[in-house]
């Protein structure tokens, strides 16, 4: 099971350098067109658009942990393994809870903005923003399942993390 | 205020209290607060998703943090540490000089004081306490207290922010901060010049100065890029968005080809770590988004701006009471939710006042980056903890000093508008 989780995370992180590797070289192409050869390509903003917000979504659905996110963890690293585990659930059935009771709209939102295209690409938007409905399950998912370790690990909450790692990611 | 929006702001700071992702607490107290409201729960995903994708600017971040880390990733950073030494490292403190030098330049090219801390800072730590010729607290402050100029200089990953919030010019904002930035340095040097006496600290063997253009030339393509990235914007040749995506393929370029530093795997590990980081910045922005959807349909920004005005305050004193309030929250929130959660509520406050946004604009910038040093959540302070190992309180006993200059740095900014102003307006800005 770790195994195949951990070869889906590593083909989860290839997608994400890939959108960032494309919206980068896009942009390069977008600014080469426009003052090497004084002619903008018109696509390219709109395909950089695209691609970051998918990496967005994506990149939140699929590779952030605790560790990646922006959090304010003075306090859970605090307190002792026991309240840990009383916070973790609480908030992980909040987020669940949320998140599940938004789905519906936020299908009939996607699925409605079926009827516009984008301006240049003409990429249909509910395919564009599908993204958000998978960025949802995967919250839904991942914090119910932090639910069942909390259960399972009899009320002790997740280790807190070091800043070693999230050091490396945080960015101002 | 209606009793929704108070109850969103209690799941919004009740969640992130316990801890949950900054970001998602946002999105539960969004979704909170609509079906309170009774409206359509879509908003929430609406907001978000039409935000991000009609945002311009927003593409800078993550070029910005791809060029950041590229720097870190290539040879680029000891390149400009071994130039730094070579010009101010045979004064007493020399090192600290140094420290402070590298700071001002790399902070020419990053937009981000993690990244400067990070990888720069790591290394002159590591220089500075070699011998034990400064404490490993003095060293880790000075660093921390000097990373904080990186986002004042341009390119500014906070100032992207702040223009996204305020609808002010990016352009004019990466220029306010420039005299700002270098005003912070020099505090630090003199402070550094002060202590170094007063501390008797080690002077350094003077580097030749027949090496001196060796080391030059090494450097020379790296001390470019601020160069190119402010003739890039000011010369009208390129956006800024456009220009952090130039200063990220010349950093690839540089330590790629030029100085043959980058391998295939690293820089995979550089994009996969950029991926990871513009993920998370992209969802807290995005995230702001909906709340400060909420925020505008409350009208808290607007009863903000009466208030002030029927307490008949003096923009002097709106900016000092601000300013008070940003430092005391800096200690607990971290710079990103403070600018795009928080500051949105006194734009308008600021129109009223007659204040100018891009004055406003540097003097919160610079304030959110002092907060990252301040304890008990000081980002910096955490980072250069993970990467150094020095111990967390020797740090934050030797960071008063330090905070205490870029305070007053702080307050010179403030009531001096013209110290952010005068270089906006040499370049055409009306303000």
């Amino acid at each position: 099971m770790t195994g195949l989780l951990l070869w889906l995370k590593r083909r989860a992180d290839n997608v994400a350098v890939i959108l960032l590797a494309a919206m980068f070289f896009t942009f390069i192409l977008q600014i080469v067109f426009r003052y090497v050869f004084s002619s903008p390509l018109g696509w390219t903003l709109e395909a950089c658009l695209l691609l970051w917000l998918w990496l967005v979504f994506w990149g939140a659905a699929t590779l952030l942990d605790d560790r990646d996110h922006v959090r304010f963890d003075i306090l859970y690293n605090y307190v002792g393994s026991r309240t840990r585990g009383v916070f973790a659930i609480l908030t992980a059935v909040a987020i669940v809870f949320a998140f599940v009771k938004a789905l519906p709209a936020t299908w009939d939102y996607v699925a409605f903005m079926k009827i516009e295209s984008t301006s240049l690409l003409k990429v249909r938007f509910d395919f564009v923003f599908s993204i958000y409905l998978l960025f949802s399950l995967a919250i839904v998912l991942r914090y119910s399942w932090r639910i069942l370790c909390v259960i399972r690990n009899r009320g002790h909450g997740p280790v807190p993390m070091d800043h070693t790692e999230s050091a490396e990611h945080d960015q101002h | 205020m209606s009793y929704e929006f108070l109850l969103c702001l209690v799941a919004l700071f009740g969640l992130s209290a316990l801890g949950a992702p900054i970001a998602l607490s946002m999105v539960v107290a969004a979704v909170t607060y609509l079906s309170l409201k009774g409206q359509d729960l879509g908003l929430a995903a609406e907001q978000m998703l039409q935000g991000l994708f009609t945002s311009f600017i927003l593409l800078a971040v993550p070029l910005f943090i791809v060029a950041a880390n590229v720097m870190n990733a290539g040879t680029i950073s000891d390149r400009l540490l071994k130039f730094c030494v070579a010009v101010v490292g045979r004064f007493r403190g020399g090192l600290g000089h140094v420290n402070i030098v590298a700071s001002l330049i790399f902070s020419g090219m990053s937009g981000s004081a993690i990244a400067d801390a990070a990888g720069i800072g790591k290394i002159i730590i590591n220089m500075m306490t070699r011998d034990g010729r400064y404490t490993p607290g003095f060293a880790a402050a000075l660093t921390a207290a000097s990373a904080t100029i990186g986002p004042i200089i341009p390119p500014s990953i906070p100032m992207v922010m702040y223009a996204l919030v305020s609808d002010t010019s990016i352009g004019y904002l990466f220029l306010g901060g420039i005299v700002p930035g270098l005003l912070m340095g020099l505090v630090l040097m003199v402070l550094n010049s002060f202590l170094a006496v007063r501390k008797q600290l080690a002077v350094e063997q003077a580097t030749a100065l027949r090496e001196l253009p060796r080391l030059t030339l090494q450097a020379f393509p790296a001390l470019m890029m601020p160069v190119i990235l402010l003739f890039g914007i000011y010369g009208g040749a390129t956006t800024p968005t456009e220009a952090a995506a130039v200063a990220a393929a010349y950093a690839l370029l540089l330590a790629g080809l030029f100085y043959r530093s980058l391998t295939l795997r690293s820089l995979y590990k550089v994009f996969s770590e950029s991926a990871r980081s513009s993920a998370a910045v992209g969802l807290v922005i995005g995230g702001a988004l909906i709340f400060n959807y909420i925020v505008a349909s409350e009208n808290i920004p607007g009863t903000v701006a009466e208030a002030m005005k029927s307490l008949d305050m003096s923009p002097v004193a709106f900016l000092l009471l601000v300013n008070l309030l940003i430092l005391v929250l800096g200690c607990l929130l971290d710079a990103t939710t403070l600018l795009l959660v928080i500051i949105p509520l006194f734009i308008p406050a600021c129109r009223e006042l007659g204040i100018d946004l891009v004055h406003f604009g540097v003097v919160v910038v610079v304030n959110t980056m002092i907060g990252l040093i301040t304890p008990p959540y000081g980002i910096l302070l955490f980072v250069i903890n993970a990467v150094t190992g020095i111990p967390l309180q020797s740090i934050i006993r030797e960071i008063l000093p330090f905070l205490a200059v870029l305070l007053f740095a702080l307050m010179l900014i403030t009531f001096v508008p013209d110290i952010v102003l005068w270089l906006p307006r040499v370049f055409g800005y009306k303000g």
